[in-house]
């Protein structure tokens, strides 16, 4: 489904990904952990040609992905921490726009998909307010719904919870949740460990540019192979609990 | 004297259509011009945004009334006659496209990047993404500073009188010297006043409108 060879990204003279490799399956869900700066959104953003990496070779359901060929892209969708919903436009329009504009969907037939996602997000009754008018749950849960109305194979998450008011985590996380059931493959960049250990297949841990390791959950959070894993699960769970 | 009124105000109304003429032109074809200028500064292509950025400094950096003389007294030296009309609309076309161009910069600069990832990894292109997502966002951001310009654009047009075109001040000023009486330029003056209030309403109705979304 996505692979991943020896990338390598730099921000002129930081190197922020270094020879990053790695291959996901149709249908698995992987959480992204570690510090903050160690690239994961970088590596996020550069699947999706957010940014250009330097070298190395990124293949989508098999296809290369360059800047020549960005219909590759085009199999994946993204939501943000920002949530980035277009102010202007209803929610209904949210979800509308780029199926029309970049799918040439017939509206109603657009229209009636994106009634569909709403519902399963629970925001059906949300459909004609703005995104100014909904809670930053609500407005995450529009996001991921805008996001599946192009009909992604591959759903990429940067840190979709964290800008979000404790009380409004979970119902976010539920959708994602509901999501990894339905079989969609899934990225996750994540400082919610609960949530990665339940719902993720493996968890890649990144540090400095690296993906140093990638394993099941169980293994990282029950056995964390190196001290350096210890060190920030420890440091990021006291910092979840003093923030409950 | 209400005659006289009456008399002296269908003068001016006449003298008020050259007004009205310039402004409207003025006004469609700075505003393209400040688009353009807009989307040529925001774009990475230096030589552009050299020209551009000469452009608005000379243009906003020196006095309209300058650039009027210019256009009809100074144009001819070099062999170029431009009739009052046209020396006018082309210098306030190019001043206040040079205005247009540094407040549409402004506003579209303030809409936040995650807009423009937002649209990229939507799979909009370019153009899409502009002119669905950006502008639509700008146009709201810009039109308290937008408005302003539309009314200086009505009193700047009075400029037009020493260069002898007709407008709405020049009459006032023929009758004021003809008949040798006040009420003329009061009677200019609430033609301003109403013009300007008129733009000041539609204004305050466009932004009433853009405000449904914050
Ligand atoms: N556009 C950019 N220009 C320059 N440096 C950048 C840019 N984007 C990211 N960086 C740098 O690259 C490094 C990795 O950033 P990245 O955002 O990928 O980290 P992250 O793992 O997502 O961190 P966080 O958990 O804080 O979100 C950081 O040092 C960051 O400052
Ligand atoms: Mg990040």
């Amino acid at each position: 489904m996505i692979k991943a060879k020896n990338i390598c990204k730099s921000f002129t003279d930081l190197e922020v990904l270094s020879n990053v490799s790695f291959a996901v399956k149709q249908g698995e869900v992987i959480s992204i952990i570690g510090p903050s700066g160690s690239g994961k959104s970088t590596l996020l953003r550069s699947l999706i040609g957010l940014e250009k990496i330097n070298s190395g070779q990124l293949f989508i359901e098999g296809t290369q992905v360059k800047d020549d060929n960005k219909i590759a892209y085009r199999k994946m969708g993204m939501v943000f921490q920002g949530f980035n919903l277009f102010p202007h436009k209803t929610v209904l329009e949210n979800l509308i726009e780029a199926p029309l504009v970049v799918n040439k969907e017939k509206k109603a037939l657009a229209i009636k998909r994106a009634e569909n996602l709403l519902k399963k997000v629970g925001l059906f009754d949300k459909k004609n307010s703005y995104p100014a008018q909904l809670s930053g749950g609500q407005k995450q849960r529009v996001a991921i719904a805008r996001a599946l109305a192009m009909k992604p194979d591959i759903m990429l998450f940067d840190e979709p919870t964290s800008s979000l008011d404790p009380e409004l985590v979970g119902e976010v996380l539920t959708v994602i949740k509901d999501l990894a059931d339905e079989n969609i493959t899934m990225l996750i960049v994540t400082h919610e460990m609960g949530f990665a250990r339940d719902v993720s297949d493996r968890v890649f841990f990144m540090d400095q540019g690296k993906i140093i390791s990638d394993t099941v959950p169980e293994k990282i959070f029950v056995n964390p192979e190196s001290k350096r894993i210890q060190t920030f699960l420890t440091k990021i769970l006291s910092q979840n609990d003093s923030s409950q | 004297m209400f005659d006289y009124i009456v008399n002296v105000s269908g003068y001016i109304l006449e003298g008020s259509l050259i007004t009205f003429q310039l402004y409207l032109v003025t006004a469609v074809f700075s505003v393209g011009l400040g688009i353009a200028g807009a989307l040529g500064k925001i774009s990475k292509i230096p030589f552009l945004q050299a020209i551009l950025s000469f452009y608005t400094w000379v243009f906003r950096g020196t006095p309209l009334l300058l650039q009027l003389f210019f256009a009809y007294y100074g144009l001819p030296v070099l062999g170029i006659t431009l009739q009052p009309f046209p020396a006018a609309a082309l210098t306030f076309i190019i001043n206040y496209g040079a205005y247009f161009t540094e407040i549409f910069r402004g506003g579209i600069e303030s809409i936040p990047e995650g807009q423009y990832e937002a649209a990229e990894v939507l799979g909009l292109n370019y153009r899409q993404t502009m002119s669905r997502i950006i502008i639509p966002q700008t146009v709201k951001r810009v039109l308290p500073a937008t408005s302003n310009e539309a009314i200086n654009l009505v009193k700047d047009s009075a400029l037009v009188a020493v260069i002898g075109l007709g407008d709405l001040l020049r009459s006032a000023k023929v009758s004021v010297t003809r008949d040798f009486s006040i009420i003329p330029f009061i009677i200019a003056a609430i033609f301003y006043l109403v013009i300007s209030s008129i733009i000041v309403t539609v204004f305050r109705k466009l932004e009433k409108k853009y405000s449904v979304y914050e």
